[in-house]
């Protein structure tokens, strides 16, 4: 009994979010690869943006 | 969460051709809710967002490395007619 308990507080947390689809996208400021910044907002009503957070995925950090 | 200049490094080697965004304060998983405290770094995620700046999609975890899910959704948007204002 103490060891499931033990694993049941171990156990990763899968992943979520407080965002859900029909929201509004909370806005970002981030540098490009020239240290230019680029807004979310920039693109509001002329492009649709996939946002990929790729963490630690071949690169350092 | 790479520096600007690690983010261009790594773009030259791979040749993309999108927008590379260095989120080195963070704030950005912080702001999507995607922020892992014990980590310190945040989930992989891919957020599909409407020219209307409304999420139309979600994925999390590691199903979010698959793209598939999110070019249906680009698809779908890409059909959808413009609503009258």
């Amino acid at each position: 009994m103490f060891a499931l308990s033990a694993f049941a507080q171990t156990a990763p947390k899968p992943p979520s979010t407080h965002l859900k689809v029909g929201d509004s996208a909370p806005e970002l400021v981030l540098n490009d690869t020239d240290g230019t910044a680029v807004k979310l907002s920039d693109f509001k009503g002329k492009k649709s943006v996939v946002l990929a957070f790729y963490v630690l995925a071949f690169t350092g950090g | 969460m790479d520096s600007f200049a690690a983010n261009k490094r790594f773009a030259q080697d791979i040749g993309v051709k999108f927008p590379l965004l260095s989120d080195w304060k963070r704030k950005a998983v912080r702001d999507y809710g995607i922020y892992n405290e014990e980590s310190g770094y945040g989930t992989r995620a891919t957020f599909v967002v409407d020219k209307d700046g409304k999420i139309q999609h979600i994925e999390l975890g590691k199903t979010a490395i698959d793209p598939t899910g999110a070019f249906q959704v680009c698809d779908l948007l890409q059909k959808k007619k413009p609503t009258k204002q």
